[in-house]
């Protein structure tokens, strides 16, 4: 594995730089925490990597909240994730989602615009964020972004709509509600062992409801189970409108059955597909369980 | 009267601890020599196939030194049947086979010349099944073996037997038959393997920085490799950064280093990458176990039966021999009136496995302790009670002839079933998605050593400097597990010296004496009790010399503060003065002594029966783990570990063993599978072969039981392997009591417990 190495220092550099490499091999790099592995898998001849580590820009690194919801850029870490307060209390799925992924020491330098943009169908917050339904800022060589929801940001494994000239300049989340209250948010990981571990199965959901437990909205999204991570749309209106706390038997398998209808997983070392979806299943059920761990 | 110990027993942090959490370590991998070459290894595209061979265009790639083929080199086969081709000629037989090496300027060059041998394979089919191995119309797979054995595939078969199996039948009330399957883990040390050549072509000799853990063995072997008188080649053990029984035996890459050192007349290193571990370290051995026990109303254990089929892949290594202690853990754990044993190693294409930490003796554990909770349920008898009645005894013979002088099995079984608060018959909270189980196991393992070469000795150079410092030249070495500690305690303890005026030399078998190696857990007994054999020694020439100059006939003395105190008048002289006085005053001598310790273990006749170690070990857990039903997935809870170590010499390194061991066992009962298919391994590398992490560390409890050897160094016994010997086990035997379901083959991954919980199920339905 070899390659060169290019750190531009602010925005307007990066764009310059990707500008002027257009028709030679580069890959953007952050953390590189996936990137390098794969290389050493399959080194890539002439490959400069355009470091993204050293951009001095607050959209890139910030995480802002605004009136309609939260702003988080691209470079912000897996750790920056953890240790957000206004994320923990309002996106717990997508805290819970940072905090299951790999290992303290890669905390600290993998990024959710890595996560996001490898594509990997067990991206743990990139799972998060499809159940948030958020958008993704995409930034052109123009200094121009244009802006996507992240459910058609993922067009196959490890394949994005991203061109080549594009890099993911940050992601935003809607609130949906403006009160915190009532939510039931959680990142469910499958996996053999506690750390250092990547997703055989996963499941990220975030409800919320009114205060009389009705469902007002429900965002439910599958990892590791298909080409890319999924929005299991007919779950999430078969839920709304329901008492989250009154599902019926035939209700909870119902509503199983559809995220399962979603899953089409291969068998790998890790797992077989069988298993996936026993386990999917399973798991899709276990959400209406415990729910009053969640009333605060 | 027992004397009041002042450093044995204490918690010292280990002699090599700084160096190695600062980095400061020297590990293999950390050599530079001037002008040294890096090589590397070409093997085999397919586990078995014949092949030719065209090194032309890598020997014209500048920076390329050398290129070896088995063409260019005059070697003997190596291994323990000696059946290993160093270089492969021909046709390759394993996913490992060498078959070309290179010696290049750079690591980068070395990697790029391997490129460009053209290699053409004509691929055979290969036979990855033991059984079919076995079959008549199998090929040879090993061509250098005598073919003593009928079957062509057996590289070497064990029987041993003791009592009346057929009267015992007949006395049984029950009798169980299981097959149990043991998957290939392998032992994921940290360092990677790694040697250092420097031939000498002025005086012939040969300089090794190996991190073998038996090297004088290894000196003889590569001797006998490279075809080189054994004095010629000296081994230095640089810091080894895991050892866990894979360093053992000496590998291919050993002498292929030596000889690209050889031909270039310039130092060699290579060093394996870690997908190369994966693939080209030994594992343990993959078994089959066919286990007939049977046990009468009351609960006594009459008999058992067993024969085993144990993949050997395509070499044989040491790790053939497992039968040996696989055959204590049936004929002597726990009482049992009968037993008939045979085991057979074969080949096959797949990569060879080698010796591993417990030494057979997980893989044994495993079907005899789940044996015992399948007796015990068809019998409707508590599995702690039928554990508790067979329980071996202190004075007990076992029908092999091991003799428990010293005997803590009821003792730690007794103990992990009061602190786990166990109660009798216990059912479990039924409905609720994750289950609660409990599961038994026992282990007994050598403890003094094995007697399995011709000596089970070390010897000891001990030498008092004219400063009052202590230097143990010692033959054992230090591959992680805190002999170096162990043996400073000692000094320290018997000489009155500071621990941090004590020095360990231990890297060289140029100055060090002889030993065995390390395996056996024999290090802290065997080498201890060498050291204490010196330290008597030498105190005879102090004490003679203290007596002289304290001007008294009395030889009571006490060592204490570095210094020599006269037990009757009080009056003391300082350990450093005595010294001087012995160099610098007439009649001039050394403070040094030496002394060689061989246990008093015997050899086992040819039917295996004889008294093999200095005393033995035995160890009982309770585990307790949670079953998520809805995945599989089984949580490690909390682990009660009652442990007969003798003595605790170290408790902070003895939890260390402890931990470890625990760790190791749960990683063999529920995670770690070297995954192969047609003989190629398919997760060389840690994010599928799944070795625990720090985050699954369960709760572990643990309790020394102290039986006080009088063979073993202050009555310790060996402690190293025990810790891993029954945890899969007792991890097996709790998901079973939890889910009541039948195991019987490991590890325990969720998918195959989930399968089995939907199973059951549709059963009851």
């Amino acid at each position: 594995m070899s390659f060169e190495i290019i750190n531009p220092s602010t925005t307007k550099e990066l764009l310059s730089t990707v500008k002027k490499f257009q028709k030679k091999n580069f890959r953007f790099g952050a953390g590189c925490t996936d990137l390098l592995l794969e290389l050493k898998k399959n080194p890539e001849e002439d490959l400069t990597i355009i470091n993204l580590a050293q951009v001095k820009d607050v959209q890139l690194t910030g995480i802002k909240k605004n009136s309609t919801g939260l702003r988080i850029g691209a470079r912000v870490t897996a750790h920056d994730i953890v240790v957000n307060e206004e994320i923990k209390k309002s996106y717990p799925v997508l805290h819970e989602a940072a905090l299951n992924l790999a290992s303290t020491q890669i905390r600290q330098v993998a990024t959710v615009g890595g996560n996001i943009c490898t594509g990997s169908p067990s991206g743990d917050i990139a799972c998060a964020l499809v159940a948030l339904d958020a958008d993704c800022e995409i930034l052109g060589t123009t200094g121009k972004t244009r802006t996507i929801p992240i459910t058609d940001f993922f067009t196959g494994v490890r394949k994005t709509v991203l061109k080549k000239n594009e890099v993911l300049y940050g992601i935003y989340i809607h609130a949906k509600k403006k009160n915190t209250k009532n939510i039931y948010s959680h990142f469910i990981k499958i996996g053999t062992r506690r750390s250092m571990e990547c997703s055989v199965v996963s499941l990220a959901y975030h409800i919320q409801t009114d205060e009389r437990k009705k469902i007002i909205h429900a965002g439910i999204a599958i990892g590791a189970s298909a080409p890319t991570i999924r929005l299991t749309e007919s779950a999430c209106s078969f839920l709304t409108g329901k008492n989250l706390f009154k599902i019926s038997e035939a209700d909870k398998r119902e509503f199983a059955e559809k995220i399962l209808s979603y899953a089409s997983p291969i068998s790998d070392l890790r797992a077989s597909a069988w298993y996936r979806k026993e386990v999917l299943f399973n798991i899709s059920q276990s959400i209406f369980e415990n729910l009053s761990a969640d009333e605060k | 009267m027992e004397k009041d110990l002042k450093v044995i027993g204490k918690p010292i942090p280990k002699h090599d601890a700084y160096i190695r959490v600062t980095g400061k370590a020297i590990y293999g991998h950390d050599i530079v020599l001037p002008g040294m070459l890096f090589g590397a290894i070409l093997r085999t595209e397919y586990p078995s196939a014949e092949f030719t061979i065209d090194v032309s265009e890598t020997k014209k790639l500048p920076g390329v030194v050398y290129v070896i083929t088995a063409d260019d080199v005059d070697t003997n086969n190596i291994s323990f049947k000696r059946d290993h081709p160093i270089l492969k000629k021909g046709e390759v037989n394993c996913l490992r086979d060498e078959i070309a090496a290179v010696a290049a300027e750079t690591k980068e060059i070395a990697q790029q010349a391997l490129k460009l041998i053209r290699v053409k394979y004509k691929v055979r089919k290969g036979i990855y099944g033991s059984y079919e191995a076995l079959k008549e119309t199998a090929p040879r797979i090993n061509k250098f073996i005598s073919g003593k054995y009928p079957n062509k595939n057996i590289a070497e078969t064990f029987h041993y037997e003791h009592g009346n199996l057929e009267e015992e039948k007949k006395k049984s009330d029950v009798i169980l038959k299981r097959r149990f399957t043991l998957p290939r883990v392998t032992h994921c040390c940290l360092a990677t393997s790694n040697i250092t050549a420097h031939y000498n072509k002025t005086d012939k000799t040969l300089l090794l920085y190996s991190s073998t853990q038996v090297p004088f063995l290894y000196q003889r072997d590569i001797a006998h490799a490279l075809k080189m008188n054994p004095s010629d080649i000296r081994i230095i053990q640089p810091v080894i950064g895991g050892g866990f029984g894979s360093k053992l035996d000496m590998y291919p890459f050993e002498p292929i280093c030596a000889l690209l050192s050889m031909k270039t007349g310039r130092p060699v290193q290579i060093i394996y990458s870690r997908e190369e571990e994966f693939i080209a370290s030994p594992t343990r051995q993959p078994m089959i176990i066919d286990l007939t026990a049977g046990v009468d109303k009351k609960g006594n254990f009459t008999f058992r039966e067993i024969n085993i089929v144990k993949d050997n892949g395509a070499y044989t290594s040491w790790g053939a021999t497992t039968p040996f202690v696989i055959m204590q853990a049936f004929s002597s754990l726990y009482k049992v009136r009968a037993c008939k044993f045979d085991a057979a190693a074969v080949y096959t294409n797949n990569v060879f496995a080698g010796s591993f930490r417990g030494y057979g003796n997980p893989q044994a554990t495993f079907a005899l302790e789940r044996m015992i909770d399948l007796l015990a349920d068809e019998l409707r008898m508590d599995k702690a009670e039928i554990r508790l009645l067979n329980a071996n005894e202190k004075g007990e013979i076992t029908g092999q002839g091991l003799y428990y002088e010293t005997c803590g099995h009821k003792e730690c079984l007794e103990t992990v079933i009061a602190k786990s608060k166990y109660k009798k018959n216990k059912t479990n909270s039924s409905g609720s998605r994750y289950k609660k189980g409990i599961g038994f196991a026992s282990m007994l393992h050598v403890g003094g050593g094995a007697k399995i070469y011709r000596s089970d000795g070390c010897g000891t150079t001990l030498k008092i400097d004219p400063y009052g410092y202590c230097t143990i030249i010692t033959g054992s070495s230090e591959i992680g597990q805190g002999s170096e500690t162990v043996l400073a305690m000692i000094a320290s303890e018997e000489l009155g010296i500071d621990l941090k005026k004590i020095k360990i030399i231990n890297t060289d078998t140029d100055v060090k004496p002889w030993d065995v190696g390390v395996h056996a857990s024999r290090t802290s007994f065997v080498a201890g009790n060498s050291l204490l054999g010196a330290i008597k020694i030498l105190k005879e020439k102090l004490n003679k010399k203290a007596a002289e100059l304290l001007k008294t006939i009395d030889s009571d003395f006490e060592y204490s503060d570095n210094k020599i105190i006269s037990l009757k008048s009080n009056d003391s002289i300082a350990l450093d003065k005595i010294v001087r006085e012995m160099h610098f005053s007439e009649p001039n001598e050394l403070a040094i002594a030496s002394y060689f310790y061989e246990p008093s273990s015997k050899f086992q006749d040819k039917e295996y029966k004889g008294n093999v170690s200095g005393t033995y070990a035995f160890a009982s857990q309770a585990i307790e783990v949670e079953v998520d039903t809805y995945t599989g997935n089984v949580k490690v809870l909390d682990v009660y570990v009652a442990q007969d170590v003798g003595k605790v010499l170290n408790p902070l390194l003895l939890d260390g063993q402890i931990h470890g061991g625990i760790l190791q066992g749960m990683g063999y009962a529920l995670t770690e599978e070297l995954i192969t298919k047609d003989g190629k391994i398919l997760n060389p590398n840690f994010h599928n072969y799944k070795m625990p992490t720090a985050s699954d560390i369960p709760d572990i409890h643990f309790f020394p039981v102290e039986t006080n050897d009088k063979q073993g160094p202050y009555g310790a016994k060996g402690v190293g392997e025990a810790p891993l010997i029954p945890t899969a086990a007792a991890i097996a035997n709790a998901v079973c009591n939890a889910l009541g379901i039948e195991v019987v083959e490991l590890p325990l991954t969720p998918e195959k417990v989930l399968k089995a919980i939907i199973e059951k199920s549709l059963v009851e339905k």
